[in-house]
């Protein structure tokens, strides 16, 4: 944005972005419509239709219709399978949302979710509960697994001042290559080289079921989605729990002279982000898949705090933001095979997401300042030209802040 | 004993070079948590400069690929100094979105070039070995760990040396470390504090890359995106505990070096299968979490750390 611009271009980006109160879902939608602007330069640049690609991205989530598909599979098939990738991303997204509002940076999505679903695999995957019991079981364990991964990285912060970002990332990739160890030793599966498949009985998906014909998994993990969001919606709204972290957040210092606890509730906060973190974790990697693959990290973790970051910490923007960024990093593995574009476009357009999102709070001042400089030139307009009425809307700035 | 040494330097090493990046920028109070994405960008810029301008019978190859991973280091940081000086944005936030958006793009970029120079279907670049001393100066090929000793060890500690006399002893340096304990006085003094960040964030990308360049040299002698094994945010730890300063954060490193190569010789040792492997993988961060523990309570970060530096601001 050039300082020098027309007054036509400032009522034009104000008329658009200027109202504060809606700025936190236009300013994401810009940071999207950009990266998405710039991916589709960059395909142009190496000759491929952008159109296409993207449309490729929807086909592999069954939003829009394939061409062709394979017999006793459809649009349903492959939107089924979008929403089982859909869930731990939510999850995973919630997360990084609950540490963030408490000032915490918890990077250490992928390691947790890997641990709630290695601990989940061996204890209830390998063994043969029946599903009504072994369902609920796994759930627990990928809850309280996830909490405690959260919990160290939490109390690492508040009893050592260790910095969580440094923390989590240590753990990250202490899991990798403990839990790698564990599977290529005691859990291998010589064929896949992974780890052995779990049980149908424990595994959060419902394989083969026939719709309409066509066969699609049902990821009972979706069940808890909403429950999920309105709890996490419910903490920071409606508790005190949740408005002391949002103030140990927003500032340390004010959050303890007001006799706030602020390293209680920098664990409690990484507790609960683990807690989701472990859901997630279990989510993916028994149910959306249903076996481990030693030494890799997801990338879910990584991209949840895209989401996360695009959906404002805000536990439903985080919903609509997670199915935008599934769309893209699901959606890639179809477009790859076939549009022949290398799949990892997927994740530099999550990665511009990003870049522009982190720029928020510059594009709101800008946008304060470039009311601020209408306003005044409206004024002075005003004054050459007396009698013309004044537009009284746009003269309170209040909400601001 | 001769590779535990040599293994523990060649490790060591490295991952000085990029602490000392770290050091430069958050003594100047840009948090960089970017060390990772600069290293890994500075690599693939390297290896890219050595796959297309030499045929793999160029001597100084390895000269090359340093001094491009150098600029391509400096040249990524460029985003972090933007975003975090100009766009005023959350310096963790951009030092963990850079660090995601440099493994998308190295590995997108480096699986096209393949693919549209070479016509390979791989995201690799293929590195010769780096070279040693021994090859260099023919005298001392014999020597017991020199013979052996990678040349990017002491060309790292050169930098190091020239780094550390910058920070130290002239009068940017002054500025640039006043820039983070008080950015408001460096600016009553007359110094420019968001040139002086611009330049500290530069720098830090411009080590991080040479570090890069050798640990591809080193570790794989290719340049491929498993480059992102967390070594930028291992020298993160290094610098914390070393206390944001030049030397105790090189024994730091060492430490690191030295648990990472001595697991490995108690490993052959012992004569474990190779699924051990994996957990030796762990020592380095092991070693990592515990000195955190024990040290990061008596830590000095600087003063002005993290903050945006506001003019207005009392």
């Amino acid at each position: 944005m050039k300082k020098k611009s027309g007054s036509g271009f400032r009522r034009a980006v104000l008329a658009v972005f200027g109202d504060e109160r809606r700025q936190s879902i236009t300013i994401p939608v810009f940071a999207v419509v950009l990266s998405l602007l710039a991916s589709a330069v960059m395909l142009l640049a190496l000759g491929k239709d952008p159109i296409n690609a993207f449309l490729g991205m929807l086909r592999g989530c069954g939003i829009v219709p394939k061409a062709n598909y394979a017999a006793k599979t459809g649009m349903l098939t492959d939107f089924m399978s979008f929403l089982n990738v859909l869930a731990p991303m939510i999850f995973a997204a919630l997360a990084v949302a609950v540490a963030s509002k408490t000032g915490l940076f918890n990077i250490g999505i992928s390691g947790q979710m890997l641990f709630a679903g290695f601990i989940a695999t061996v204890v209830v995957g390998y063994s043969d509960l029946p599903a009504a019991a072994a369902l609920p079981l796994v759930i627990i364990i990928g809850v309280t697994a996830g909490a405690l991964v959260g919990g160290i990285i939490g109390f690492l912060k508040y009893r050592f001042n260790i910095n969580e970002v440094v923390s989590s990332i240590m753990l990250n990739y202490i899991i990798q290559y403990v839990v790698s160890f564990f599977i290529n030793m005691y859990y291998v599966d010589p064929v896949s080289r992974q780890s052995m498949y779990i049980s149908n009985a424990s595994r959060l998906t419902i394989t083969g079921v026939e719709i309409f014909g066509m066969k699609a998994d049902l990821p009972l993990a979706m069940l808890l989605v909403p429950p999920a969001i309105i709890f996490a919606k419910v903490l920071f709204d409606r508790t005190k729990i949740g408005y002391e972290m949002k103030s140990v957040g927003l500032s340390r210092n004010a959050a303890r002279y007001a006799g706030m606890s602020v390293g209680k509730n920098m664990v409690l906060s990484m507790l609960v982000s683990g807690a989701l973190a472990g859901l997630a974790g279990v989510a993916y990697y028994l149910g959306y898949f249903n076996s481990i693959q030693p030494g890799v990290l997801t990338s879910v973790g990584f991209d949840s705090i895209a989401v996360s970051i695009l959906g404002n910490y805000n536990p439903v923007g985080i919903f609509f933001s997670s199915f935008l960024i599934t769309i893209v990093s699901k959606g890639s593995t179809y477009m790859s095979s076939s549009a022949a574009i290398p799949q990892e476009i997927a994740s530099i357009i999550t990665g511009l997401i990003l870049v522009v999102s982190a720029c928020t709070f510059f594009i709101r001042t800008k946008l304060a300042r470039m009311k601020e400089r209408e306003i005044e030139s409206r004024k002075a307009a005003e004054a050459a030209t007396p009698d013309e009425p004044v537009p009284a809307a746009e003269d309170s700035k209040g909400g601001e802040r | 004993m001769e590779t535990f040494i040599s293994d523990g330097l060649s490790f060591a090493l490295p991952l000085f070079v990029i602490a000392i990046g770290g050091i430069y920028s958050e003594r100047s109070g840009i948090t960089n948590l970017a060390l990772e994405g600069m290293l890994g960008m500075g690599a693939f810029v390297g290896a890219l400069a050595v796959v297309l301008l030499t045929n793999g019978a160029f001597a100084g190859e390895f000269y090359l690929a340093m001094l491009f991973a150098c600029l391509g280091g400096a040249l990524f940081a460029v985003i972090h100094a933007v975003l975090c000086i100009n766009f005023r944005a959350n310096q963790v936030i951009s030092g963990v979105v850079i660090n995601i958006l440099a493994t998308a793009l190295a590995a997108f970029l480096a699986k096209l070039i393949n693919a549209s120079v070479f016509g390979q279907n791989s995201n690799k670049f293929q590195l010769s070995t780096a070279p040693t001393l021994g090859t260099i100066i023919p005298g001392i090929s014999g020597v017991p760990v020199l013979g052996k000793m990678y040349v990017f060890v002491p060309i790292i500690l050169v930098v190091a040396l020239i780094a550390w006399f910058i920070l130290y002893k002239t009068r940017f340096g002054m500025h640039l470390r006043a820039c983070g304990d008080n950015p408001h006085a460096v600016d009553a003094a007359g110094g420019n504090v968001a040139r002086t960040r611009f330049i500290a964030v530069l720098a830090s990308g411009a080590l991080s890359g040479i570090g890069g360049i050798c640990f591809a040299y080193y570790i794989a002698a290719n340049f491929s995106p498993s480059i992102f094994m967390g070594y930028g945010y291992l020298s993160i730890a290094a610098l914390i505990f070393g206390n944001w300063r030049v030397m105790p954060t090189l024994a730091a490193c060492l430490l690191f070096g030295f648990a990472r190569s001595g697991g490995y010789a108690v490993a052959k040792l012992l004569a474990l299968p190779s699924t051990f492997s994996n957990l030796i993988m762990t020592l380095p961060y092991i070693v990592t979490l515990l000195l955190l523990v024990f040290f990061s309570k008596t830590n000095r970060a600087p003063r002005a750390l993290g903050e945006i530096y506001d003019k207005g601001k009392r």
